[in-house]
């Protein structure tokens, strides 16, 4: 009894905090007409998946999906490669200044994005790299790299030494220990960290406001975000990009969580 | 494990590399706003253009006014930015000082150009000797008016602030008994602080204000009858609470919904509205009539200004192909291409004589309205501080007159005086 | 092993922070100096009025109110909800606590700017969900505005924040409370503690760790925070909700002066390194070094 009771509660809480999700998606399946009604509707005997193929009539959306799974996959390319080096570097090394490094790499974690936009945008600018992938790629990946070695860093400190320090003795070099023998024993550390990566560049909404423009390089986050706007008021198509966005990242989330969420609790607070 | 990560990585360098190599001189054409109609149209024009110059590619942007300024302003001073875009008149002054858009009279066929275009129209493209770009649609704010709610009560479209006030007040109600008013006079644009300019100065032009000084010196809008306009909404927020009371956060979208749904009675607006509303609602219709002028000035009515927008397509200095720039531009804005604006309801006024004295222009919805007023109307000063100051200053303390923060006069006057120093500064 | 070998691995990963994190840092602080223009660049050193500039300002000092309410209060609150969460979900009912976990973190995975909209509509003053809602229970009067209304505005904006942050809150919590021994619970239900005492007396010192070391980061992520402020209302309705990020857009890429906007953001850095010394200190309790 007890327990049908929590179950019939904890429903209705996800139903509670799934609504501004469950709301998009009934509006992104209403015509036009019908999407300001009042008393609001749920369902309406309209509803059909037009609205999404009607938005890519203002919206260039197969480019802006390309152009997110460009800048999102290259930047996590990108920091898991640099990322495993330093945290290899941080969890297997004694070297001087490692405390300084260690430091230097959490205050830029915390560095506000607003704090750093201007000289960026100057140097974007200056460089031709304004509105380009490079220079968000580049951005995407100096940002989130902070967090990245840091969580890598958890997780190879949760290998146990003894089983690489055997691989020494067999010969290998310790690069080759990394490759061969800790990089295996991380990998669902490393899957996390890359979900993590790919999440942060994939939702990244204010360096790509500012610093592309043009339609060959804005990502999917702004071209929503600016969608509406004067005489653009479709809010079905827009609702349904929305939806449509928020796919793959719910996806490969549902895929990885566990040990997603296991690398998170190891990283932020040991 | 490194294999798939490099191939990847690859993959997406190559992603990054491809789709660039042809000889075909490529030209960027951001077109901002439009309803679909309008982008329909502005594509079809650049299939033509690419027909009739080979060797020529456009590739059109559809964006939403949203943010325009910023990002051109960001665009430009990176040296980046499309070729040709479609901006408001008033960029002129802000975008030529800045030295961001090409002056076009330099094209040595402007003078044939020129001739296409209403002049006092294709004044307003002009900042100090030089022309910044091709009219391409006028507008001239109007009071749109909700016909079924006016029928209903048996009321003329107001012509007088007391009118005015009065129509508001008897058209808001509580239509379903709950005890709270659910339809409303007046609809404001809040949430948007160029268009909350845009919907305000209308109000002071009618009443005879300047916005500035002729010799573009001395800001003037908080003189008596500014105050007295600023005071007119006011009243009607706080006293009669006629305006939609959530009006600080809505843009064109709620405006929209709240006048297709029969909850707003009244909306300053220009003629892309009739449209947009029959977008929404078909079928739904509208008195289109001039805005109010103070009582005492009944006599005027008919001949004092409002406030005239126009958009224009403008070349961007930095443009790699000018020439071809401006054959574009040429093409998207000459004489044929203006007689859509009379055809078709593209949701704005056409500039060129030869469309407006077309004889398909005396079927067009509104148009001798239009023609009348944009006769009179008048634009922003051309001032290169003119949107910051309509946005950033103007906006913010009269918005926070009409909610009661401060008084009308209080509010100006301090506007007025920020203003001012911007102007003195000359940056 | 040769002794540059660590520096060779780092080197990557700290000329990517050198050259997007740090380099900025120090252009900003010339910049904050300085006179700059969008479009000619620097043109000479101006003191200390960039500064003045910000700190005469009133709108600063309300975007400083407005983050700090908007940081403090909104993760204080997340906190909360996630804690609540946790609890719930750590009640051994089978299968379903993991469908309803998954279900209770999407809130987390959706992007900002999608969360931002969706909110946007459930409380739109004529025609949202929540509005119908709270008016039909007569809560509230048809038509109250709240995104249009000064006063509440930044409490809308939280409200989705909130919404958007506590499954994170929720997730470290849940760790957290299945890693308490089960033993200090047993000898609780042996002493005859009631469930009330036995979480004040067990489950909340064990938990104060993962909370402590939460409410710093939600903070710090919170202070950064510019997405659901944009997207929502841009710091309006008459700056009533604007937040200093957003001031920092607005300095600088609205109003064009990248001098006052340098200013603000050496100022705002200032802010965030102080909190971040705080996290330092906490976490690095639980460091081995």
């Amino acid at each position: 009894m007890k327990k049908t009771l929590l179950t019939l509660a904890m429903i209705v809480l996800a139903l509670l905090v799934l609504l501004p999700v469950l709301w998009t998606l009934s509006t992104s399946m209403k015509p036009l007409s019908e999407v300001n009604r009042y008393p609001p509707e749920w369902t309406s005997s309209a509803m059909s998946l037009k609205p999404y193929s009607d938005m890519f009539f203002y919206l260039p959306f197969l480019t802006y999906t390309l152009n997110s799974l460009i800048v999102a996959s290259s930047s996590t390319i990108l920091t898991l490669l640099f990322g495993s080096l330093a945290a290899f570097a941080f969890s297997r090394f004694a070297f001087a200044g490692k405390q300084v490094f260690l430091l230097i790499f959490l205050l830029s974690q915390m560095l506000p994005g607003a704090s750093v936009i201007i000289p960026l945008f100057q140097l974007l600018q200056k460089a031709g790299l304004y509105d380009t992938y490079y220079g968000l790629i580049l951005i995407h990946t100096a940002v989130l790299l902070p967090f990245v070695i840091w969580l890598l860093y958890g997780f190879f400190q949760t290998i146990p030494r003894e089983i690489e320090d055997a691989a020494l003795i067999d010969g290998c070099s310790r690069m080759t220990a990394l490759r061969k023998v800790i990089l295996p024993l991380a990998l669902p550390g490393i899957g996390a960290t890359a979900l993590f990566s790919f999440l942060g560049s994939w939702n990244e909404f204010f360096f790509a406001l500012i610093l592309t423009s043009s339609d060959s390089t804005r990502t999917i986050p702004v071209g929503i975000g600016l969608f509406v706007g004067e005489y653009l008021d479709v809010w079905n198509q827009m609702a349904a990009a929305a939806i449509l966005f928020s796919i793959p990242p719910l996806i490969l989330f549902t895929l990885t969580r566990k040990t997603f969420i296991k690398g998170l609790v190891a990283g932020a607070c040991k | 494990m490194k294999r798939p990560i490099l191939m990847a990585f690859l993959l997406s360098i190559s992603l990054l590399s491809c789709g660039k190599k042809s000889d075909d001189i490529v030209l960027q054409d951001w077109n901002f706003g439009g309803r679909p109609k309008l982008i329909e149209f502005l594509r079809q024009r650049v299939y033509s253009f690419e027909k009739l110059h080979p060797g020529i590619k456009v590739i059109q942007s559809d964006k939403s006014w949203n943010m325009i300024r910023e990002i051109l302003y960001a665009d430009f001073s990176a040296g980046a930015g499309p070729d040709v875009m479609n901006t408001h008149s008033n960029f002129a002054a802000e975008f030529g000082e800045a030295g961001f858009y090409y002056p076009v009279n330099k094209f040595p066929d402007f003078e044939q150009v020129k001739q296409w275009y209403i002049p006092h129209l294709l004044e307003s493209t002009r900042y100090k000797d030089n022309y910044y770009g091709l009219p391409s649609s006028a507008i001239a704010f109007v009071l749109c008016c909700n016909k079924e709610l006016f029928d209903k009560e048996g009321i003329a479209p107001p012509k007088t602030w007391s009118q005015f006030r009065e129509a508001a007040k008897r058209l808001t109600k509580d239509t379903d008994g709950d005890g709270v008013p659910d339809q409303f006079g007046l609809v404001l644009m809040g949430g948007d602080k160029g268009g909350f300019a845009y919907r305000m100065i209308p109000l002071f032009f009618k009443a005879g204000v300047n916005v500035m000084s002729d010799d573009l010196k001395k800001i003037e809008f908080n003189s008596p009858m500014g105050v007295a306009a600023l005071k007119l909404i006011a009243d009607m927020y706080q006293v009669d609470h006629s305006i939609t009371p959530g009006f600080l956060a809505y843009t064109h979208s709620e405006i929209n919904d709240l006048f297709c749904s029969n909850k707003a009675a009244m909306s300053i607006e220009g003629p892309w509205f009739r449209g947009m509303v029959g977008d929404k609602s078909p079928g739904k219709d509208m008195y289109v009539v001039s805005v109010p002028v103070p009582d005492n000035m009944i006599a005027q009515y008919d001949t004092a200004p409002t406030l005239q927008d126009m958009v224009m397509y403008s070349i961007n200095a930095r443009s790699k192909h000018l020439k071809e720039a401006w054959e574009l531009l040429k093409h998207l804005r000459n004489e044929e291409a203006d007689m859509f604006w009379i055809t078709q309801d593209l949701g704005a006024t056409a500039t060129t004589k030869s469309a407006l004295n077309s004889r398909e222009a005396q079927s067009v919805n509104d148009l001798q309205l239009y023609i009348n007023e944009l006769n009179h109307a008048r634009p922003w000063p051309p001032h290169p501080q003119m949107i910051a100051i309509a946005s950033n200053i103007f906006t913010p303390y009269c918005q926070r007159a009409v909610v009661g923060e401060l008084s009308p006069k209080a509010a100006l006057d301090q506007a007025a005086r920020e203003a001012q120093e911007l102007v003195d500064a000359k940056k | 092993m040769k002794k540059s070998t660590p520096y060779l691995l780092l080197l990557p990963a700290l000329l990517f922070t050198v050259f997007v994190l740090v380099y900025p840092l120090v252009q900003n602080l010339i910049n904050s100096f300085s006179d700059v223009s969008m479009i000619t660049g620097r043109s000479g050193w101006t003191g200390l009025k960039n500064y003045e500039h910000v700190f005469e300002d009133t709108l600063f000092w309300r975007s400083f109110r407005n983050t700090s309410v908007y940081a403090v209060v909104g993760t204080g609150v997340a906190l909360v909800v996630g804690l609540a969460f946790a609890l719930l979900l750590n009640l051994k009912l089978g299968k379903i606590n993991t469908v309803m976990g998954c279900l209770y973190t999407i809130p987390w995975i959706i992007s900002p700017v999608v969360a931002g909209f969706a909110w946007k509509w459930l409380l739109n003053d004529q025609f949202g969900v929540v509005n119908y809602w709270l008016a039909s229970a007569g809560i509230v009067k048809h038509g109250t505005t709240w995104l249009g209304n000064p006063g509440t505005a930044l409490i809308c904006v939280m409200l989705a924040r909130i919404w958007q942050f506590y499954p994170f809150a929720m997730v470290m919590f849940l760790a957290g409370l299945q890693s308490i021994p089960q033993e200090q619970y047993e000898a609780a239900a042996v002493d005859g503690a009631t469930m009330v005492r036995r979480f004040f007396y067990i489950t909340l010192p064990n938990l104060k760790t993962v909370s402590s070391v939460m409410l710093v980061l939600g903070v710090i992520w919170s202070f950064n925070d510019f997405n659901m402020v944009f997207v929502m209302t841009r710091g309006g309705p008459m700056n009533s909700s604007m937040v200093l990020p957003v001031l920092v857009r607005e300095f600088s890429f609205v109003q064009f002066d990248l001098g006052k906007g340098s200013a603000l953001s050496v100022v705002i850095f200032a802010l965030l390194t102080t909190l971040s010394y705080l996290y330092l200190k906490m976490i690095s309790r639980g460091e081995p070094t």
